[in-house]
């Protein structure tokens, strides 16, 4: 009673139709997993998993990122240090270099002057040597001329008399 | 509407011509609409592919708010396929309607309670199907005496009940849809000049109308789907 109210528009209970759809409708299913659902929901697995590889990812490399920039940072930071370490070093080795050099100047300066007084010194006494042989030579020399000039024999008899006599006087 | 169905008998069985012929073509633009958007499949989807993947989506959000979350996966494609065949189905009478020696040859399907119970048959069995796979016979059949043993015959009813609603319910709906849209192109024609014009405009409205009704009543039908399948699984 209720199968006819429904289907009173239909006239007749049509069983075909229900295997038809049910059939078709499997077939349906079929194509549509084969040729559309299932290479999308491929496309769509694939990019959620590729979209979270990208995310994991760039967390990686943002890692890799900021430890690079972390050495790069402390190299340069050596590398300052480094800098002012060589400049100081050269400053240092400058210095005592310096002061070395005009320590070897002063002690040369010194030496030279203690040889030139040295050698003044030498001069002087040569020279005063010297001028005494020659005050001495120059004074037997005018001694020499003086007594050659006075001796003469008779001019020298009352001298050479007297000498004789006092040798005689001191002899006895 | 209305008129003898042209029918036909094939190894005993009555078939009725308008919805084999209606349903074959509804099958052809399901499967070529699908087929023709998920051609150029690529990494980053464009214009198509957008529109096939968002129909994913929704049917699957739809899945998604109804099953837990180890269940989903199985029935989301059921879905899928279900909604957009009604949906198809339910617009179908609204753009073709041929008459021809005072029978239909074209209409909706789903305007056919023989056709709209088909597939009711079919989710529910499918329900069924799932429920026994799931909790094994004892479990399905315990399920009837939940919440308490009295609520036995209750429960049978309900089941019952379910499949009748579920398939009337959007052969109600397409069926007055049609009926109207008939009616009104009737009167239309009625008076000439006098009413071709009201009758014009009414026509218009209640295609535009229909066109929400059958959309509501693809997506209605599908989560009701959905929620059999779940209770089924999930108790």
């Amino acid at each position: 009673m209720f199968v006819n109210s429904v289907l009173a528009e239909s006239n007749s209970l049509y069983i075909g139709d229900l295997v038809f759809y049910i059939v078709t409708f499997i077939i349906l299913m079929l194509l549509v997993k084969h040729f559309a659902w299932g290479p999308v929901t491929d496309m769509m697995k694939k990019r959620a998993d590729k979209i979270a590889s990208d995310i994991d990812n760039a967390a990686r490399s943002r890692e890799h990122a900021e430890k690079m920039a972390a050495k790069r940072q402390a190299e340069l930071q050596n590398s300052r240090q480094e800098a002012a370490d060589i400049v100081s070093n050269a400053k240092k080795s400058a210095e005592t270099q310096r002061a070395q050099i005009v320590e070897a100047a002063q002690n040369d300066a010194q030496a030279l002057k203690q040889q030139a007084q040295q050698d003044a010194d030498q001069a002087r006494r040569d020279a005063l040597n010297g001028a005494k042989d020659d005050v001495a030579n120059l004074s037997i020399e005018i001694a020499s001329k003086l007594i050659q000039k006075e001796l003469k024999a008779d001019d020298q008899k009352e001298l050479i008399d007297s000498y004789i006599e006092g040798l005689v006087n001191h002899e006895s | 509407m209305g008129g003898d169905a042209l029918t036909f008998k094939l190894f005993g069985l009555t078939f009725n011509t308008t919805n084999i012929v209606s349903g074959l073509i509804i099958y052809a633009i399901v499967f070529f609409t699908l087929y023709g958007m998920s051609r150029k499949i690529k990494m980053k989807p464009t214009g198509a592919q957008n529109v096939f993947e968002w129909l994913v989506d929704f049917t699957n959000g739809i899945v998604r708010s109804q099953m837990p979350t180890a269940e989903q996966g199985r029935y989301s494609f059921f879905a899928f396929v279900l909604f957009v065949f009604i949906f198809f189905a339910n617009q179908f009478g609204l753009i073709f309607q041929f008459h021809w020696n005072g029978a239909e040859v074209l209409r909706s399907p789903t305007a056919d309670p023989v056709v709209t119970l088909t597939f009711s048959l079919m989710v529910m069995a499918l329900a069924h199907f799932a429920g026994v796979a799931h909790n094994g016979l004892g479990g399905y059949l315990k399920n009837y005496t939940k919440p308490f043993t009295l609520m036995l015959p209750v429960n049978i009813i309900e089941e019952f009940a379910n499949f009748l609603t579920l398939g009337l319910r959007i052969f109600g709906n397409i069926f007055a849809g049609e009926l109207l849209m008939s009616l009104i192109a009737n009167m239309a024609f009625s008076h000439g000049a006098l009413t071709i014009i009201p009758g014009l405009l009414l026509e218009l409205a209640w295609q535009g109308f229909s066109v929400f009704i059958g959309s509501i009543q693809a997506y209605v039908f599908v989560t009701l789907t959905t929620v059999y399948i779940s209770r089924k699984v999930s108790e």
